[in-house]
């Protein structure tokens, strides 16, 4: 499983950065991952853009291991179960993980209260990340989707 | 001191935390803030409607006159009344968080009785959504708390009298002796719970915040001439930088009048691409450089979604515009309507490429070099310019009546591609598209040359083939304009001297712009005159009117948009950053020139 689950993760992060990248040259959303991401390690762009790809591929293994377990569980793995974690992923990244957690983590990143008395290089994603644009939420959707489909199609339990 | 209700624009300092921004009055009371930030709904608003727009009152309950000042290079503001019975001093601020569990916003009023026994009395009625919303008004352990949806205002006094509710406004009477104390915090949440804060840890955010802001400014100090002037000017531009994404807000306020009465009342809380460039100079020029790098990622960020258009004015959260409607407020003094939005999204200006053009130029050349897919970015909207330069717009005014052949917006595409070709020169754009960028500058070039010039008025026009002249001429010097001739700029600034200027202040323009009613004179337009002379080598003209222009700000260093020639009263939102950058602008260049 756990081979099955790198290969998965990297297809699906793959699928997933396409999308997001996409919708970002179409004009619907201003969601950049890899910036957000590599910001974390650097404030230089041209080097944080390329730090931001490997995490982003590296927290994609990740939870395609953990997708992995859960089809384990429940014994048994599909596409369309994939694709239905991955709406529940969505939901918890814009509600919770990027929404919430990562500014608070994000040494670059401001809250809705930073203040005058400290400067920030990232605005905050705001509530289901609609601060990047008023379709970053239905990309994320669509992202994801994408990703836990092919992670479900790719993984063997 | 007041009129129907209203102070005057003049009589009102701002103080603010970054994320949103008070008016208070000379007498004490706070006719505006928006909460959470400085563009959401208001809840004070007697600015645009003393009876149901809600503020924050305190004053002496006998006869006063007052005075103030901020506290030396802080944005805390102390007011000083004097009555027959003895005098009390004010010290009001937004507090800075401490990285503890803060109130989510905090408006402090801190009262020390000076002499003598002072009768007091505070009334703060908010009023949320513009006046619009009713609130709930309650108590939370003997706390006044007003109420509306997510929305929560409490009021935590300590020696300020026993609150009572009353007409919805909570309020107190209380005498203050020489050398007592009494405190009032002003605290707001927004979709969590209202932190009730101790008297302590109130007094322990005041201090931060004197200290902070003693801090910022000494650190970003300047020593050329004007220098309260123009350090006033940074601690004013520093509070309209909203912190949690890095953008600028023109002005705090929306809707106050370009003409008492009339109908030129727009909202200004948002970020406009063409105070960029200003506002990245001045930053590099006193030294803010993070500030000035937190913007520039700001404005990649924000342009990323509408790339290679650009619009003119994105809001603080780097989303597009709301749309432009009007809200059921008297207005100030009557001036109607009350407007929320700004349709100027809805525009073509062109002259906003060259502005995002000069402030990469400037973030480039002061600070570090541009990233590979910025320089990509850039390329694309320099191809677009390419595109639309031979279009007409609306123009830097944002006229209701074009579009038109703007002159300035012509020279600001020009801009965009001058410095388009200089970047990548450097390596900062991909080198291919250098030779169209060029060949299409040297187009516009021609095309001004040939088009924007008057023989009889001896300056360039405002509307290719009009007899007009318009003020935002004045920033060719500014934009290092080439004048192939070398005498046609300076046709153009005497020009303006003739035909716009009245004393020591500029009108824009003199053409009709499709929006009924007059104006005062732009002092902004006024500052960039005073520029503008300096960079052309007449710098005693430029120095005398300069003093002159300085000393038109309020007591406490602030400049409205425009000026009343006749009377000298503020017109127009306020305080405006781009009055206060012109301001930095002409004192630098002046300076330089000076010592040229």
């Amino acid at each position: 499983m756990i081979a099955s689950a790198i290969a998965g993760g990297v297809i699906g992060t793959l699928a997933m950065v396409t999308i997001i990248k996409a919708a970002s040259e179409l004009g619907m959303s201003r969601m950049d991952l890899p910036l957000l991401l590599g910001t974390i390690v650097t404030a230089n762009r041209r080097k944080a853009r390329a730090f931001g790809y490997v995490f982003h591929f590296l927290i994609g293994i990740v939870f395609a291991e953990a997708y992995g377990g859960f089809f384990e569980i429940i014994g048994r793995s599909s596409w369309q179960l994939g694709a239905l974690l991955g709406a529940l992923h969505a939901i918890f990244t814009s509600t919770v993980l990027v929404s919430v957690l990562l500014p608070v983590v994000h040494p670059r990143m401001a809250t809705p209260d930073t203040a005058a008395n400290k400067i920030t290089l990232i605005e905050p994603p705001g509530f289901l990340m609609l601060n990047y644009g008023r379709s970053t939420f239905v990309v994320t959707l669509v992202a994801h989707i994408a990703y836990g489909a092919l992670v479900g199609l790719v993984v063997r339990v | 001191m007041r009129l129907d209700g209203y102070a005057a624009i003049e009589d009102y300092a701002v103080i603010g935390d970054g994320r949103t921004i008070a008016l208070v009055a000379l007498d004490g009371a706070i006719d505006w803030l928006c909460l959470p930030n400085v563009d959401s709904p208001s809840a004070f608003a007697a600015l645009l409607d003393t009876d149901r727009g809600g503020s924050f009152a305190l004053q002496p309950a006998v006869p006063f006159q007052s005075t103030r000042r901020y506290l030396p290079r802080t944005n805390v503001l102390e007011t000083t009344f004097t009555t027959d019975q003895g005098s009390v001093r004010l010290v009001d601020a937004m507090t800075l968080p401490n990285d503890d569990v803060d109130p989510m916003r905090e408006l402090v009023r801190s009262v020390e009785g000076v002499s003598g026994r002072v009768p007091m009395q505070w009334r703060c009625a908010p009023r949320f959504d513009y006046g619009r919303a009713r609130p709930r008004c309650e108590w939370r352990h003997g706390v006044p708390v007003a109420a509306w949806r997510a929305e929560a205002v409490g009021i935590v006094s300590w020696n300020a009298g026993t609150p009572a509710w009353r007409d919805d406004g909570a309020g107190a009477s209380f005498d203050i002796d020489a050398g007592d104390r009494a405190l009032l915090a002003l605290t707001s949440a927004y979709a969590e719970p209202l932190i009730l804060p101790g008297r302590q840890d109130v007094m322990a955010r005041l201090a931060l915040t004197i200290e902070f802001w003693e801090q910022w400014s000494r650190a970003h100090d300047y020593a050329g001439p004007w220098s309260d002037a123009v350090v006033r000017s940074a601690l004013a531009l520093k509070l309209m930088i909203f912190a949690p994404s890095g953008a600028s807000v023109a002005a705090p306020t929306t809707s106050l009048p370009e003409e008492i009465g009339g109908q030129r009342n727009w909202d200004y809380r948002f970020c406009w691409i063409r105070d960029s460039n200003f506002m990245i100079d001045a930053l590099l020029q006193l030294g803010c450089h993070e500030e000035a790098r937190s913007l520039f990622w700001w404005f990649m960020q924000a342009t990323a979604l509408t790339v290679p258009e650009l619009h003119v004015l994105y809001r603080l959260d780097g989303g597009l515009g709301d749309p432009e409607h009007t809200i059921d407020l008297a207005g100030y003094r009557g001036s109607r309507p009350v407007r929320v939005g700004n349709s100027a999204v809805e525009q073509a200006q062109h002259d906003i490429y060259g502005a995002l053009f000069e402030t990469a130029w400037l973030y480039s050349e002061g600070h570090q070099s541009l990233d590979q897919d910025t320089g990509a970015v850039l390329a694309r909207i320099a191809d677009h310019v390419c595109r639309v330069w031979r279009q007409p717009d609306s123009g830097i005014w944002e006229v209701r009546n074009g579009p038109f052949h703007f002159t300035h917006s012509k020279v600001m595409c020009w801009v965009a591609l001058d410095r388009a070709v200089r970047l990548a020169e450097r390596g900062e754009l991909p080198a291919g598209g250098g030779p169209r960028w060029r060949r299409e500058a040297e187009a516009i070039l021609a095309f001004v040359e040939a088009e924007c010039w008057s023989e009889s008025l001896g300056s360039y026009t405002r509307v290719a083939g009009s007899g007009d002249v318009d003020a935002s001429l004045l920033m060719l010097p500014l934009v290092e304009f080439p004048d192939p001739r070398g005498t046609r700029i300076a046709g153009t600034i005497d020009a303006v001297n003739r035909l716009l200027r009245r004393d020591d202040v500029v009108y824009r323009y003199h053409a009709d712009d499709g929006v009924p009613g007059g104006e005062g004179c732009f002092l902004n337009c006024s500052f960039w005159l005073a520029g503008a002379l300096a960079r052309c080598g007449r710098v005693d003209e430029a120095r005398a009117l300069m003093e002159r222009l300085v000393a038109r700000a309020n007591d406490v260093g602030l400049h409205a948009e425009e000026i009343d020639p006749d009377s000298g009263a503020l017109l127009g939102n306020f305080p405006q950053a781009l009055v206060h950058l012109a301001l930095i602008d002409a004192a630098i260049a002046i300076s330089k020139c000076g010592a040229a």
